[in-house]
């Protein structure tokens, strides 16, 4: 099952092969055209830039509501469950209902920015504004993971440092940076390379919100893979870019695993 | 002097009270907003969901785009294929996956885990092809089982990878001791560390169930007029002749209702194995 | 599902034979030849509906009226002819990358199947992947005398016809390119309906309020689908996308096609709504039913949803006209779409008496009467039974039958389109952000031209 995909993949890439033709081998002219493609290459730095911004910000909100609900209070239980809901929405329903939300005419959205005075924007229908908006649709959905697994980190804490750094008179943000931090640590960077990997792999919320548009300004890797498979039916070129996705994805990952022993023995 | 430390204290608990409150408020109003916003297109005609300025609070409720989404298609049908494919690919998952999970976290087997996580990176378009072609060959295509096993590469790794995490941080003193009494590792896991990671099994259970539901690409290529999940359906919603909001939003409930029930039901569970998978 | 409960003696052959042409096919990238085996032919006798009876035929529909349609009548159907219908529908771009990978796989799922002549007509020609229809059709036990073949138009023909001559194909529906405009709109600006390009260009400049969010026009922006609006653009410079002859040149930098282009990036950047660039037919639809776009151009097919109270806020307002003639020419771009029968499918001929059904004189009326299309015949668009039935303004109808002399090709016939839409949507997409026409044209010209030449040799 995870074998035979793999052993075809690579053996594909080596062929150029559109469905319904004939398949002939071409060594790794495939890999030579993807290099000098200026689609493909832009699609990695979209990757790229799509990935920085859907780690970074869900963690720093993941981890500032974890704080929040880490906090007694009357109702958290349920409250929590409410915050928890959009991580297990079904995510191609979801892009579908921000679609319209994004709408510049009609959306919600603009109403909404209107009511405090603010200017309409084109969401995800301008080249300029479609990854921070997709981003959007990012941080509602993976949030709650990354507060979920802070959350734990902070469960786990002992207790005894605080008592003892409230007797010796420190502040809530030291009390946070010397001690919550380098314990929590660990579960951090559980959720930053669980949040890598899967806004790497970034696809449906993407294809079912704009496949990449307008124009190519929000194509992924995976959404080109996707047109190259699917859309245009090369099977070889596709093949192609999932050996270079994946590799890309390992060596990426390597590097996590790698800062998360580190993190472990820190 | 007294009653001036105590007012400030009271104030002070004050503020941080009403801080507290606020920020509450500002993490939940995005989320509740999406969801009220899609319950409420869903229950309006599609010339109030697109009118400007939004029409909030439907003036006429609508179950018309209900209706519409269980006329068109057999819901119902499609309700029990995600049930079949998600409750195979959950299972398959849990008896493949805890026993491996085992293996992995005593053997101290970091390899095989570092493999596991290569087949969650792996993007799950790249298996569409191949797999279609394999399950031509084995004449699975027009049923429901390749769609089950695609969803097995989603769910295996996923129970694994928390399995993992929850035996490594169990106690091992009992193992042990079973073992010094002639238990066999398989007796050991069986009797011993099977019981104590319910909580673990659980969430994994949960977790799986939910990925493997709200999966649409798989379906989306394995699918077939009978054979179609919940999610692929939703997407099929998207009319070609005209712009149709609400029965979109309809179809968008009627596929998130059972994963969001669920969530509810259990939420603490999810909480609390996650976390303890994530110590690992 | 339902295919295997019905009782077939020989289906373990046939799943073998499956099974190998599908490793022949994925060894070698064949087309999969399959025996038909299955149905008997009766010797003698005319055209008989119940001939194929208690057969279930599958069938693969794109989401649309045609697809409405055959849901609602298939129960006549089965009165008529003894088969069983099973009809999936899904979205055209999902329905497209479904029927390649099933008939590439040599066991397609089902026995009939709509597809767009633009799109796919040559991929699957150059497979062949499709049933040869032309003896049946010459067979008058297999084609009745009510079906009027004379009568489907020459066009529709000639897009089921292959390069070398056989018919793979039935033409189900047309669609042109019309303009749509908002006659209240109009009338309060005291704008008469433009005649020629420059006439539409000076319209959408005084209808254009954004003050009101009014749009002087709305149109396709999105990469991919913006293609067909600046092909109908092309049309009024008398040029299509690609030369008739062989060796294929691609006609997208000529200085017309760049005139066309700038017309193009002026309309929807000066007179457009705000994000345009992402606009597919459903937003702009969304827009003009809203009352927010003065007028908007795109296919034939979408009256019905724009004359629908429960979603159109313009119903009873709507103007239907011809688009405008350009500079040199004046033209419709025209799309087709037809059903055919995989070589490969299990049940051929009754797959073909569903089409047969489906393409027929009595269905294109149906489709006509709702608004939903164009049918590939003269008779129905003549017909006063139909006519006087319409629930759409009959002004649409008219249109409709305008567009037809003036129709032209709006892609080209290759096996790359999706490409082809691709690259230049991209350029296009960049024009509506400010690029350079001449640049970017040139620019997406010559990055399509290996893969038209490539798939050319092929």
């Amino acid at each position: 099952m995870i074998v035979f995909p793999w052993i075809f993949t690579i053996w594909m890439s080596l062929h150029d092969w559109h469905i319904g033709s004939k398949q002939t081998f071409v060594g790794l002219d495939n890999y030579i055209a993807l290099a000098t493609n200026r689609r493909f290459l832009e699609s990695i730095g979209h990757t790229i830039y799509f990935t920085i911004l859907a780690v970074v910000l869900p963690m720093v909100l993941g981890t500032v509501s974890a704080l929040v609900f880490h906090k007694k209070f009357r109702g958290r239980g349920f409250f929590r469950t409410i915050f928890i809901m959009p991580m297990m929405a079904t995510p191609v329903a979801v892009s579908l209902i921000w679609t319209m939300m994004f709408h510049p005419q009609l959306g919600v959205l603009n109403y909404l920015l209107s009511t405090v005075g603010l200017p309409p924007s084109e969401w995800v229908y301008s080249p300029n504004t479609v990854i921070p908006s997709l981003i959007l649709v990012e941080i509602w959905l993976w949030t709650p993971f990354v507060m979920i697994i802070v959350l734990g980190g902070l469960a786990s804490l002992p207790t005894e440092p605080y008592e003892a750094a409230l007797i010796d008179g420190a502040s809530q943000w030291q009390m946070f940076w010397n001690i919550t931090y380098p314990l929590v640590l660990p579960f951090l960077v559980v959720a930053l390379i669980m949040r890598t990997i899967d806004a790497l792999k970034v696809f449906e919320t993407i294809w079912a919100i704009c496949n990449g548009g307008p124009g190519t300004s929000s194509e992924v890797l995976n959404v080109y893979l996707y047109a190259q498979a699917f859309a245009y039916n090369q099977v070889g070129t596709a093949s192609a870019v999932v050996v270079v996705f994946f590799a890309i994805i390992v060596a990426l990952s390597l590097i996590l695993l790698w800062a998360r022993q580190k993190a472990k023995w820190a | 002097m007294g009653m001036n430390l105590r007012t400030k204290r009271k104030i002070r608990r004050l503020v941080d009270k009403v801080a507290l409150a606020l920020s509450v408020a500002v993490l939940l109003a995005p989320c509740l907003f999406v969801f009220f916003w899609m319950v409420s297109l869903s229950v309006k005609y599609d010339i109030d969901n697109t009118a400007w300025p939004p029409v909030f609070w439907p003036e006429q409720v609508t179950f018309d785009n209900f209706a519409k989404v269980f006329d068109e298609s057999p819901m119902l049908l499609y309700f029990w294929n995600s049930v079949q494919v998600t409750g195979s690919a959950t299972l398959v998952a849990l008896l493949l996956g805890v026993p491996a999970a085992y293996g992995i976290a005593k053997a101290r087997a970091h390899k095989m885990a570092a493999v596991l996580l290569l087949s969650r990176m792996t993007p799950g378009l790249s298996y569409l092809i191949p797999l279609f072609t394999l399950f031509q060959v084995l004449g699975l295509i027009g049923t429901v089982w390749p769609i089950a096993l695609t969803h097995m590469v989603i769910t295996l790794p996923i129970v694994v990878w928390i399995m993992i995490g929850f035996f490594e941080t169990q106690p091992h003193e009992l193992e042990e001791a079973a073992r010094i009494d002639g238990a066999t590792l398989w007796q050991a896991f069986r009797y011993v560390a099977l019981p104590l990671s319910r909580p673990g099994i659980v969430v994994g259970a949960i977790l799986a169930f939910i990925s493997s539901w709200n999966n649409f690409i798989f379906g989306a290529v394995f699918a077939g007029r009978t054979t179609r999940t919940m999610p692929v359906a939703v997407y099929n919603m998207l009319t070609f002749e005209s712009f149709a909001w609400g029965p979109l939003a309809a179809a968008a409930i009627v596929v998130m209702l059972p994963v969001i029930l669920l969530t509810i039901v259990i939420q603490r569970e999810i909480v609390q194995g996650l976390s303890a998978g994530g110590v690992k | 599902m339902t295919r295997d409960s019905i009782p077939r003696p020989i289906s373990r052959r046939r799943a073998l034979q499956g099974a190998a042409a599908t490793t022949a096919a994925w060894v070698g990238g064949l087309a999969a030849p399959m025996l038909n085996t299955v149905t008997a032919y009766s010797q003698s006798g005319a055209f008989n509906w119940q001939r194929f009876k208690g057969q279930t035929v599958e069938v693969l529909m794109e989401t649309g009226p045609r697809a409405d349609l055959m849901k609602k009548y298939q129960k006549e159907f089965l009165d008529q002819t003894g088969i069983k219908l099973g009809i999936e529908v899904i979205p055209e771009q999902q329905a497209r990358q479904k029927v390649a990978i099933e008939l590439n796989s040599g066991k397609p799922s089902f026995d009939v199947f709509n597809f767009a002549f633009h799109v796919q007509k040559r991929q699957f020609e150059k497979a062949g992947w499709l049933q040869d229809l032309s003896p049946w059709l010459k067979d008058s036990q297999m084609m009745p005398a009510e079906y009027e073949l004379g009568d489907v138009s020459k066009m529709g023909m000639g897009f089921a016809t292959t390069s070398d001559g056989q018919i793979n194909a039935l033409p189900i529906l047309c669609d042109y390119f019309m303009v749509y405009y908002n006659k209240e709109l109009f009338a309060k600006k005291g704008v008469a309906f433009p005649k020629t390009m420059d006439e539409m260009m000076a319209a959408a400049a005084k209808l254009h309020d954004p003050a009101n969010g009014i749009a002087g026009f709305v149109g396709r922006g999105v990469r991919n689908a913006n293609v067909v609006l600046w092909t109908q653009l092309l049309s009024g410079w008398g040029q299509e996308t690609i030369s008739r002859t062989k060796p294929l040149t691609l006609l997208t930098d000529t200085p017309d096609a760049i005139a066309a282009a700038e017309y193009y990036k002026k309309m929807l950047a000066s007179y457009g709504p705000q994000g345009v660039t992402g606009f597919n037919w459903n937003e702009a639809q969304g827009l003009f039913m809203q009352g927010k776009a003065a007028m908007w151009v795109d296919a034939t097919g979408f009256a019905a949803p724009v004359e629908d109270k429960t979603k159109s806020r313009v119903v009873g307002k709507v103007g239907y006209g011809l688009p405008p003639s350009g500079p040199k020419g004046h033209g419709s771009v025209t799309f087709g779409t037809g059903m055919a029968v995989p070589k490969a499918a299990a049940h051929k001929e009754a797959g073909y008496f569903t089409m047969l059904w489906m393409t027929g004189r009595a269905m294109a009326g149906r489709m006509m009467q709702v608004g939903g299309g164009i049918p590939f015949r003269t008779a129905p668009l003549k017909d006063p039974a139909i006519l006087s039935t319409l629930t759409v303004p009959k002004e649409w109808a008219d249109c409709a039958a305008g567009c037809a002399p003036l129709s032209m090709s709006g892609l080209p016939v290759i096996v790359p389109v999706t490409e082809f839409r691709d690259v230049i949507g991209t350029a296009l997409t960049n024009l509506l952000g400010g690029a350079d026409a001449a640049t970017e044209m040139k620019r997406a010209t010559a990055e399509f031209k290996p893969v038209l030449d490539k798939s050319e040799a092929a």
